[in-house]
């Protein structure tokens, strides 16, 4: 059941802290023993988010070099395609083959 | 790092004396801050709230400010996820370009180390042109009319200098190789003329019996006096000739004889 939900949070997005935070007081108004579960539940939640920051991909800089550099590498490749075209437009030779 | 040291750090942003050098930094690195800051707060405000039930004490208004500043770091959190995604997304992207990049250079070099090929090769195919042009304007310069090499084609052949009749015999005047007076007038007969220390020891014998004779020696011989029947000098005789002086050597005087004879008969012959 954690599993799923905490699935459908990665799909939805939801990485919010506030629910978990607004459970634990609800527990300590009510005094109930129930937080003892969910403290654990916000310190796993935090974890999780740091272990998920450390695995995605691309948000070792920030957005604008992000864009920058996807900028360049599409300079790159247009330039790389104009040059082969280059190549491939020159002249060429009919060169008998062997029989 | 307490919840007063977030706060303090917040309204430092919140100034904007530093904004663009935050939009500056990595996204990760925003977000483990972001991430830092929502944990000291809401363990801040779990706290401040566990305290406020304990004493039974009415709550100051700063537990409100650790509130709304953490229900403000939490919608920064989820904005900075989203971009997170976005960027993985472009990440993506980026991938897809780099290797398309890739795949373009390999084809770049490919298509260079062909054209480094083609060109070893039209360079090669110059250079023998240019080789030919050369040879072509050089017989250009130096041509013969084809007239004339069959003129001197006929004249060598009517008078058996590239093959002896049919019915030759030593002794016979027709000789199968250029006359003595031929050969006195061609390139070989010149070089005769030259100087003679230490060239004759090493004159073949062939060249000899073609005389090759310095003139100084030529006189010594007796190129009319006999008919002997031995047509051809070996060629180990020439080195014999050079070693010892002439007229010494009955061997060799004998050949001599023979080959002054026949080329005599021939000069005669030929005149």
């Amino acid at each position: 059941m954690a599993v799923a939900q905490t699935k459908l949070e990665k799909e939805s997005g939801d990485w919010s802290l506030l629910p978990l935070v607004h459970d634990i007081i609800k527990c300590m108004d009510k005094d109930s023993q129930d937080i003892h579960q969910e403290l654990p539940k916000l310190k796993a939640k935090i974890q999780e988010a740091r272990e998920q920051i450390a695995n995605m991909p691309g948000i070792d800089s920030s957005p604008l070099e992000q864009q920058q550099q996807l900028a360049t590498l599409r300079e790159q490749v247009r330039t790389k395609n104009q040059l082969l075209q280059k190549y491939k437009g020159l002249c060429m030779f009919d060169v008998p083959k062997a029989s | 790092m307490t919840a007063q040291h977030v706060m303090s750090c917040h309204a430092q942003k919140q100034r904007g004396a530093n904004m663009a050098a935050v939009a500056e930094k990595p996204t990760k690195e925003r977000m483990l801050c972001a991430l830092d800051d929502l944990e000291v707060l809401s363990r801040e405000l779990i706290e401040m709230v566990a305290l406020a039930r304990t004493q039974k004490l009415p709550q100051p208004g700063e537990d409100t400010q650790v509130l709304e500043l953490l229900v403000q770091r939490d919608r920064e959190f989820q904005e900075l996820m989203g971009v997170a995604q976005q960027q993985g997304k472009v990440q993506q992207e980026m991938q897809l370009l780099e290797k398309e990049v890739e795949k373009r250079d390999s084809d770049i070099q490919q298509l260079q180390k062909q054209l480094k090929e083609a060109e070893h090769i039209l360079a090669t195919a110059v250079y023998q042109a240019k080789e030919k042009l050369k040879s072509i304007e050089k017989a250009r310069k130096g041509s013969i009319s084809s007239e004339e090499i069959i003129k001197y084609a006929h004249r060598i052949s009517a008078s058996n200098a590239v093959c002896a009749p049919l019915n030759w015999v030593p002794g016979d005047p027709r000789r199968p190789y250029p006359t003595d007076l031929e050969m006195r007038s061609g390139m070989l007969g010149h070089m005769a003329n030259l100087p003679t220390n230490g060239v004759i020891g090493h004159l073949p014998g062939d060249a000899l019996a073609a005389g090759r004779l310095p003139d100084v020696l030529t006189p010594h011989y007796p190129w009319q006096s006999s008919d002997v029947s031995v047509g051809m000098l070996p060629p180990h005789h020439g080195n014999d000739f050079g070693l010892e002086p002439p007229g010494h050597n009955k061997e060799n005087e004998d050949d001599v004889e023979a080959m002054s004879t026949d080329s005599s008969s021939s000069s005669s012959d030929s005149d």
